[in-house]
């Protein structure tokens, strides 16, 4: 008996093993592999005609961060101030993504149930559509000839086109536009949740409705709407295709500066230096995050943002 | 106390309402004006024409041959090919690649199982450019040569990710003493297997298939960087025409994309009410 039970045991660890090993060697070669070389490749020397030498150098971080300052070059601030502007359009794009979702989200909650299904339908919808033609869409809008443009100069309330397109604004409306889904479910999961019977108690407690939504309403949804932020943040923060399609040269975000560095500058370890300060925000974020969930999962079961997205 | 209530609910509609036109409108401007015929400016409605779909079907038209873009349609095709091929084979491999971390996950004990969920969740939450230009130092510093193949492999490293998600979500709902029934009533492992388990997370699977698909075929980023020369997908191959200049024949290739985006949701989402 024993020795049967011996044999089950001994399969099923085999079976494990079988499951296991393909796809930890697929990922240690093809996923660990490059993140490790890429970090390797940030503290190496670039070559003068592309590639790179096999030396330490520290000035790719200098370069960004402010200790560059050598025979050949002088620090210059312009990349940190890149990468903070590229900070300040995710952020933007976040809150207004947020703003925007936020009434939405208490909109679906309140339907009966076939019509909710319908209307959440119709706002994951676009996660299905292209990338690249959602953001067109907005270049055809934005554009002096666009959409937008006739739409008013038609009216009469302008007389020459605005210029939108190649802006700031511009690439926040799209990157808000592409990104709106993501903000979309983990906020209506956690508002979905939320207790009626509490914010009843708050009102009967003699609280106003301003009071009832900072004290009750925002607190008990702020994993949803910190998951969410934190899921439009990525994206908007590294992003190149928006700013190239709808911000032109004039709004160069850190994305863009990545992808000079890779495909026409060919200095790949400032390249990997300036990758390494987006991951660096990335993971900052991920921390705050995890305590967020943390605290509150001690208080009550609180949502797995990751996963209610990717389902 | 009540008018107020429904005073709310109403700017709750109207703002809902208004938020379901922002998302649509774009997508059928795009629509709409791929049917205009004005080839100098695509947003001043002239007449209705197919000629932008000739154009990038490779049918003969009357337009002048100035205001193309398209100047072959046998570069599209291409795209559209190596984009079909990298999507299929990419499905395949991260189907079974996340399916065999789930279950691996979900059905053992093991001592590394956080690692392993934490590894499965990284891809998902790594900006995209991180990954591309990590698999693009990689695959370079290595002599892989870039082409289908690297695209391939990109894809798989953070698809297999999906699909261990969704399966996982999958398995998580499901009950394990059916297979424990099947191993106590004398199956062998590969049975159950066979018999019970796959059944049961068979939804899961194709749902994670489908989604693995769907982001394959629309991946530009990750792309981007590791497509060689003549290997690029469709989205590279837009988003350079894009970048060249903008003419109507995208409009044409757009909201064909368009179609085909909400016939694979549409039948995903069948086949989720039939789940159920």
């Amino acid at each position: 008996m024993s020795k049967a039970r011996r044999t089950l045991e001994n399969r099923r660890r085999l079976t494990l093993f079988g499951l296991l090993l393909p796809p930890s060697a697929f990922l240690a070669i093809f996923f660990l592999g490059p993140l490790a070389i890429m970090i390797v490749y940030s503290w190496l020397t670039p070559g003068l005609y592309g590639g790179v030498e096999w030396k330490f150098f520290h000035l790719n971080y200098g370069r960004i961060l402010g200790w560059a300052d050598t025979k050949y070059e002088r620090f210059d601030p312009v990349y940190f101030e890149i990468f903070l502007r590229s900070v300040k359009l995710a952020a933007t794009t976040v809150l207004l993504s947020l703003i925007l979702c936020y009434p939405v989200a208490f909109w679906v909650s309140r339907m009966p149930e076939k019509r909710k299904n319908l209307v959440i339908f119709l706002i994951t919808l676009p996660f299905f559509i292209s990338l690249i033609v959602r953001l067109f869409a907005w270049v055809l809008i934005l554009r002096p000839t666009g959409f937008f443009n006739q739409a008013l100069m038609g009216l009469g309330l302008i007389d020459e086109p605005l210029e939108i397109i190649f802006t700031g604004t511009a690439v926040v409306i799209g990157m808000v536009y592409v990104f709106v889904p993501f903000m979309f479910l983990p906020l209506y999961a956690s508002i979905e949740k939320l207790d009626l019977s509490l914010i009843e108690a708050s009102q009967d407690l003699g609280a106003n409705r301003i009071q009832t939504f900072f004290r009750v309403i925002l607190p008990m949804t702020l994993p949803g709407i910190v998951g969410g932020s934190i899921i439009v943040f990525i994206p908007s923060l590294g992003n190149f295709i928006g700013p190239s399609l709808l911000g032109g040269a004039k709004v160069v975000m850190i994305g863009n500066l990545i992808e000079q560095q890779f495909l026409s500058a060919r200095n790949w370890p400032f390249g990997a230096a300036l990758g390494m300060m987006v991951m660096a925000a990335v993971l900052v974020l991920l921390l705050y995050y995890i305590r967020i969930v943390t605290r509150e999962e001690r208080q009550a079961d609180g949502p797995n943002v990751a996963e209610e997205v990717a389902a | 106390m009540r008018r107020k209530m429904s005073w709310r609910n109403l700017f709750l509609s109207v703002y809902g309402w208004l938020f379901l036109v922002f998302i649509y409108v774009p997508i059928l401007l795009i629509t709409v004006f791929s049917f205009n015929s004005n080839p100098v400016n695509m947003m001043i409605w002239q007449g209705f024409t197919f000629d932008w779909y000739r154009t990038i079907f490779g049918f003969p038209t009357e337009l002048n041959e100035l205001t193309l873009y398209v100047e072959s349609t046998d570069q599209l095709y291409h795209a559209v090919l190596n984009s079909l091929t990298v999507a299929l084979i990419t499905t395949a491999v991260s189907t079974v690649l996340g399916t065999s971390v789930a279950l691996a996950v979900a059905r053992f004990r093991f001592r590394l199982k956080n690692f392993y969920r934490a590894l499965m969740f990284m891809p998902m939450i790594m900006p995209d450019i991180i990954l591309g230009i990590a698999l693009l130092i990689f695959f370079v510093s290595f002599g892989f040569g870039l082409g289908l193949h690297t695209i391939i492999i990109g894809h798989c490293t953070f698809l297999s990710s999906y699909v261990f998600i969704v399966v996982s979500a999958r398995i998580s709902d499901m009950d394990d003493s059916l297979e424990e029934a099947s191993a106590d009533l004398g199956a062998d492992g590969w049975t159950t297997f066979k018999r019970v388990t796959l059944p049961l997370i068979a939804p899961g699977v194709i749902g994670g298939a489908m989604l693995a698909f769907i982001i394959s075929m629309d991946d530009l980023v990750i792309t981007y960087f590791i497509s060689g020369v003549d290997s690029t997908t469709l989205p590279v191959h837009i988003y350079g025409m894009l970048r060249r200049g903008i003419k109507p024949e995208i409009n044409a290739i757009a909201t064909v994309m368009l179609a085909f985006s909400f016939i694979i949701a549409s039948v995903g989402l069948y086949m989720r009410s039939r789940k159920k």
